[in-house]
């Protein structure tokens, strides 16, 4: 798994790449928890993410609670249809706010 | 060095005899020049100077490679003492050795150093000695020995000794050449055997075959003989046996333990086809005989060109790579010590075992001689390194991509440090060389109408959970199910995996697990094994969804996708054995 991190009008968006399974939902909760504590808002970009498993699900929905704990905007972009699928699984289709597009 | 008199001295005391000595020194020069049996042409020169200068009895005595013992390797005249040794600080003899100057002993009762022992064995009566060191600069060789001067007045005369100095140098010269000679010799004959093992060792390397074939090999030694080896064969079920092995060490020792671990396994390796109890029953025997300090790192495996599969054991060797067919790496570290180290390093007798799928992809095993090996701008070529030429000529097919990688650490055929090993298994379903077999390997929970599709074991490892996703991709694939169907279930077993690893296990990344996957009738059915604690299943609960806790997810999702979970009363030897079936719809 890899990461890239920018910054647009105060909005930082993490863009992942690679599955998010257990090998790396550790590191990718760091790289999520940290998006929340800058910016006035995080978008995460799964444009480039096929797996996802619980571990990393768990990672997205800490990093959503902090977001939204400090009164910050959190919205997934860019996810595909087997991501998609594990959201529906964890029905957390209905939790997470999708943007349409990576901006 | 002894003080010689001038030559001119010669001519002063015997002047008459002068062109007699001249010719007995160039005849004698010729003779050492053109000889061919130094012990021969030495008897010769003792008997010519031994009479030439009128003495009763000579004898040559050489120093034995210790220095320490002065042996008489010829011997003229009156008496016989071939053969006789003496110290090389002992008698008239050893004195002019360890002075390395001649001397005339005109009355030997006088001299306290004279060894009466010898005249009292042969009953020869020494009156007069006359003895000149043989040495080339200080190196000392011996001397000559003459023994009571006949006629005359019965004694040496200064001349004498002269010309035995002249005379002993020039043999000394003769004897040093034809040591260095016989040292020639010895080397050739050395590096002519050295040669010969090197051919039998090339002919323990097994036959390139066609391209078709899965596996190739390619080993460069550094010297002319080899620590590496590798080798494969195809075994009756169709499976093809193969391994690769560094011995610690190089050189002919190295070369004879290789021959024996490599004879070892091919031997073993055609009724064992378990490479965990291989290793394991190779270790023993070389325990048992292995010199001390020497060991050997290994990595021993079986593929099955059917599925793809390869089942590996790794004794401490340098970790496999796996080129997956979207190029990414996995390295294979070694979870067991070298062989012959100790028997008893290894739980039970059988070192562990680890399944990969190829999947498309392709294995390379080798020797830490490619690794740290050096290219053309002097750095070492590293894993890293090895992993870029590898992409860099994956075009290529497999035993030119060996040639090709092992060119580059091998600049003009510059000397190599270490010897270079390199075997790669690359998965060619669907091409020639494809054998059908029937699967034997029936476990006691497959019923009737069931047929196994796939074996993994792996460890406890996050990292492992990539292969064993790509691999139930490809067979729920193969069982029928769309992509997306098939993603679910990846999605299950990756879960009941994690479940394993992170409770099962504790974390603890040495444990086991066994994934079978079977197709039944309209059904996939997973059967999924650890070794760990068996567990209360009451206890495993899916999470209320309504609770945004993170954690505890990945049970919810074995039970949404799956269509029946169920764990299995406990093997006899403890664990957990979880069921899980999909229906094909």
């Amino acid at each position: 798994m890899k990461h890239h991190i920018r910054e647009v009008d105060d909005t930082v968006i993490v863009a992942f790449e690679g599955d998010i399974d257990l090998e790396c939902s550790g590191e990718a909760r760091d790289v999520l928890m940290d998006c929340a504590s800058r910016g006035t808002g995080v978008q995460v970009d799964l444009s480039g993410v096929f797996m996802i498993d619980s571990s990393g699900v768990a990672s997205l929905l800490e990093a959503f609670q902090n977001a939204r704990k400090k009164g910050k905007t959190f919205t997934l972009a860019g996810v595909g249809e087997p991501v998609m699928r594990v959201f529906k699984l964890a029905r957390l289709d209905t939790v997470f706010p999708f943007a349409d597009s990576a901006s | 060095m002894a003080e010689r008199k001038p030559v001119e001295v010669l001519l002063a005391d015997g002047g008459d005899h002068i062109s007699d000595h001249l010719e007995l020194l160039a005849d004698m020069s010729l003779d050492f020049a053109s000889s061919l049996d130094i012990e021969d042409t030495l008897m010769r020169a003792l008997t010519r100077i031994t009479r030439h200068l009128g003495a009763a009895a000579g004898a040559l005595f050489l120093l034995d490679d210790s220095g320490d013992v002065l042996r008489c390797h010829a011997c003229c005249g009156a008496v016989e003492i071939s053969g006789f040794t003496l110290k090389s600080n002992e008698g008239i003899v050893g004195r002019c050795v360890h002075k390395n100057v001649g001397e005339i002993v005109r009355d030997v009762a006088n001299d306290p150093d004279f060894q009466k022992s010898v005249d009292k064995r042969t009953g020869f009566t020494t009156r007069s000695i006359l003895c000149a060191p043989m040495s080339v600069k200080d190196q000392r060789i011996g001397a000559i020995e003459l023994v009571n001067k006949l006629g005359g007045d019965g004694l040496f005369a200064p001349a004498d000794l002269n010309l035995l100095q002249v005379l002993s140098s020039s043999a000394a010269l003769a004897i040093l050449n034809a040591r260095m000679a016989e040292a020639l010799v010895e080397q050739e004959r050395v590096r002519r055997e050295l040669e010969l093992a090197a051919e039998i060792q090339r002919s323990l390397l097994p036959e390139r075959r066609g391209q078709s074939f899965p596996v190739h090999g390619v080993n460069y030694p550094a010297r002319t003989v080899s620590g590496d080896f590798y080798d494969f064969f195809p075994v009756e079920d169709g499976r093809i046996c193969f391994n690769l092995g560094d011995v610690s060490g190089k050189g002919m020792n190295a070369a004879l333990l290789m021959a024996k671990t490599a004879s070892l396994f091919r031997c073993l390796g055609k009724t064992i086809r378990e490479p965990g109890r291989l290793l394991g029953r190779i270790n023993k025997e070389v325990c048992e005989t292995a010199t001390r300090g020497m060991f050997v790192t290994m990595v021993g495996g079986v593929y099955d060109p059917a599925t793809g599969a390869v089942i590996l054991a790794n004794a401490g060797h340098e970790p496999p790579l796996f080129h997956d067919r979207n190029g990414d790496f996995t390295a294979l570290p070694a979870e067991a010590p070298p062989l012959g180290i100790s028997p008893l390093l290894v739980q039970g007798e059988d070192f562990p075992e680890e399944e990969l799928w190829l999947d498309g992809g392709t294995l390379y095993v080798f020797t830490d001689g490619m690794t740290e090996g050096y290219i053309e701008n002097g750095d070492m070529l590293g894993v890293d390194g090895l992993k870029s030429l590898i992409r860099k000529n994956a075009e290529l097919a497999v035993p030119e991509r060996l040639d090709a990688v092992l060119s580059h650490l091998n600049p003009e055929n510059a000397a190599l440090r270490d010897d270079l090993t390199f075997l790669a298994i690359e998965d060619k379903r669907g091409g020639e060389y494809e054998v059908a077999r029937p699967l034997n390997d029936v476990p006691a929970t497959v019923e009737i109408g069931e047929e196994v599709l796939f074996k993994l074991i792996f460890s406890s490892r996050a990292d492992r959970l990539k292969l064993v996703r790509s691999a139930v991709q490809r067979t729920a694939e193969l069982c029928g199910f769309t992509p997306y169907q098939a993603h679910d279930v990846v999605i299950a077993v990756d879960e009941a995996c994690q479940n394993i690893i992170r409770h099962a296990y504790g974390g603890k990344p040495d444990g086991k697990i066994e994934l079978k996957i079977l197709r039944g009738n309209e059904k996939m059915i997973l059967l999924l094994r650890d070794f760990a604690e068996t567990i209360d299943v009451a206890m495993v609960k899916p999470r209320e969804l309504d609770d945004l806790r993170p954690g505890g997810l990945g049970t919810h999702f074995i039970r949404e996708i799956m269509d029946e979970v169920e764990f299995l009363p406990p093997p006899p030897e403890g664990g957990n054995l979880l069921k899980m079936v999909k229906n094909i719809t």
